[in-house]
């Protein structure tokens, strides 16, 4: 009896603690989840920038369609980070360089999300080579903006 | 009978103890200011005090506060608010306001406060103004900066106290901190190198206070000198800085005029390690040097190797 009841105290602790347990470790992981992804969009994004880069510091010519497609690329992965900063993901298993100020200032967040955006877009609609440097730097502003914001700097 | 007695003599015993403690600290912590007789004569240069404005990025922390009415948030009138781990200050107006501002200021009340972190009136400043770092600048630059600072319009903007706890006895306390963190030599330039190498690192180790941020510190917060720009947890407690040596080695930049080039430009040139953490307002002051100076940073900054060696001659000649 007592063995018994021994037992399904432990198992109902068992089960509850497991209960307890899988949304945190659920939450956990998609936090970890979203932190890699955000990563790996703004990687994403500094590659583009690289053939653009090269533009500017006169390493290769002018050449609208590879600013076209550069511009749509950042274009796209910063429209993908829109949705990869939930609630919940200040921490995770790994390393992140998010700002809190992003989740207590959502707002704020969201407008430098979209004028970074704008930026990209209207960069990747540039057709002459005078229009390129200012519509790059505006771009670049607007990364930077960010950065300072609500991002933390690392190593 | 011996009781009483004994109890008496520790107690005398305690109180002469903490009377000598006390004024021990008293006189070590006693501010020690440079005479007026220690300045010289000279006509300030007002576009290299302009210059040095500029590079010791004086109005990302003199600046105003956001929406204060009628200011102009290119001169330093001073208010925004300034956090740090010891608490918030809001440094205060450096335009020539008689009753506000420096407007009574003598040039070596301004030489006082940039090297030794004294008041006028013999009070430390907070080690959150850069002085350890200022003080390594050559007495005719800060004559100049004064001057450039003078010939700024007058902003009335009264001083705000800064918001840390017990902040008397703590300025006093700072004295006995001075006493550790001004100890070395200031910079002087190494005859080996040449003269942009050496501006470079009279720029970076004085004006420029690079180091307060990239160089860690030990757990009495004084920049450890043996480990001069390598990098550490960020002084304001939020995330790190990256070290600035061996930068060529590591890959960060291809070479000088790389270097010079992101030091330019920043991330509106796609270099993205130059925004976070305050480095992005640093980065816009430097921008405003003429090329020469900023190439001089550049080429100082890539002659640091990847790791400060141990032993004599490894840490840079400013450091020491
Ligand atoms: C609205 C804010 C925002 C904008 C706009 C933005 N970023 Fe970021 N970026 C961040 C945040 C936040 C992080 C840190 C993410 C993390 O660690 O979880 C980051 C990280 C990065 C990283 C480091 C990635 C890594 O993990 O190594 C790079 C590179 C980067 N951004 C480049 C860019 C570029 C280039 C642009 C402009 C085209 C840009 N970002 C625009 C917020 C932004
Ligand atoms: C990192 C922020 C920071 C920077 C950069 C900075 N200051 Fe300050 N400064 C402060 C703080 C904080 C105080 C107030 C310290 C205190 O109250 O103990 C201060 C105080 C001063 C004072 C004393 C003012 C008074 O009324 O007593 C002077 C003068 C001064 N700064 C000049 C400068 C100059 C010139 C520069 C640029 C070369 C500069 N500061 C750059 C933070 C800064
Ligand atoms: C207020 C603190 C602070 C001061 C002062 C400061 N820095 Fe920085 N610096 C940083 C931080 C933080 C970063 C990292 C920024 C990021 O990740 O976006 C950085 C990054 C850099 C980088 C990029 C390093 C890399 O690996 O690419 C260089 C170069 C640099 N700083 C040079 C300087 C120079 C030169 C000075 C002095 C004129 C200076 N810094 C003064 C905080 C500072």
């Amino acid at each position: 009896m007592i063995r018994i009841k021994r037992l399904s105290v432990a198992s109902a602790l068992l089960v509850a603690s497991a209960l307890a347990a899988a949304p945190l470790s659920f939450a956990a992981q998609t936090a970890t989840e979203a932190i890699q992804a955000r990563q790996k969009a703004m990687k994403g994004i500094d590659g583009a920038m690289e053939s653009l880069v090269a533009i500017a510091k006169k390493q290769a010519p002018f050449d609208a369609a590879v600013v076209k497609k550069a511009g749509e690329t950042i274009a796209s992965h910063l429209t993908e980070a829109q949705g990869l900063f939930p609630a919940g993901s200040e921490k995770g298993d790994v390393q992140t360089w998010a700002k809190p100020t992003i989740w207590s200032d959502g707002a704020g967040f969201a407008a430098a999300l979209k004028s970074s955006h704008e930026a990209a877009t209207a960069l990747a609609g540039v057709k002459e080579e005078a229009a390129f440097l200012p519509a790059l730097k505006a771009l670049g502003g607007s990364c930077k903006h960010c950065h300072e914001t609500y991002r933390l700097p690392k190593r | 009978m011996s009781g009483p007695s004994r109890a008496k003599r520790a107690a005398v015993a305690a109180v002469v103890v903490a009377t000598a403690g006390a004024a021990a600290f008293w006189l070590l912590t006693a501010p020690r200011p440079l005479a007026p007789s220690a300045i010289p004569a000279h006509t300030p240069d007002l576009a290299n005090g302009e210059l040095l404005f500029h590079a010791g990025s004086c109005i990302s922390c003199h600046r105003p506060a956001k929406g204060t009415p009628g200011a102009d948030p290119a001169l330093p009138s001073g208010g925004a608010p300034f956090k740090t781990p010891v608490g918030t200050f809001y440094p205060q107006n450096l335009t020539p306001d008689d009753a506000t501002g420096l407007g009574r200021w003598r040039p070596v009340d301004f030489v006082n406060a940039m090297t030794r972190g004294l008041s006028p009136s013999g009070r430390h400043y907070f080690p959150a103004f850069p002085y350890p770092s200022y003080r390594n600048v050559r007495t005719t630059d800060l004559l100049d900066l004064f001057g450039y600072l003078r010939s700024l319009p007058k902003v009335v903007s009264p001083e705000r106290p800064p918001d840390v706890p017990f902040a008397r006895v703590a300025r006093r306390g700072v004295g006995l901190w001075d006493l550790l963190a001004l100890r070395g030599p200031r910079f002087s330039p190494d005859p080996a190198r040449d003269a942009s190498w050496n501006r470079g690192a009279y720029l970076v180790a004085g004006i420029g206070h690079c180091g307060e941020c990239h160089t860690p510190r030990n757990l009495l917060m004084v920049p450890e000198r043996s480990r001069w720009l390598a990098g550490g947890p960020h002084p304001s407690g939020e995330g790190e800085v990256p070290s600035l040596r061996g930068l060529v080695a590591r890959k960060r930049y291809k070479d000088a005029a790389d270097l010079t080039l992101a030091l330019q430009n920043g991330e509106t040139f796609g270099y993205d390690r130059l925004s976070s953490g305050g480095m992005g307002e640093i980065q816009e002051n430097l921008s405003l040097l003429p090329d020469a100076d900023v190439r001089a940073i550049a080429d100082y900054l890539v002659s640091l190797p990847q790791a400060p060696v141990d032993g004599a001659g490894a840490a840079p000649r400013p450091s020491r």
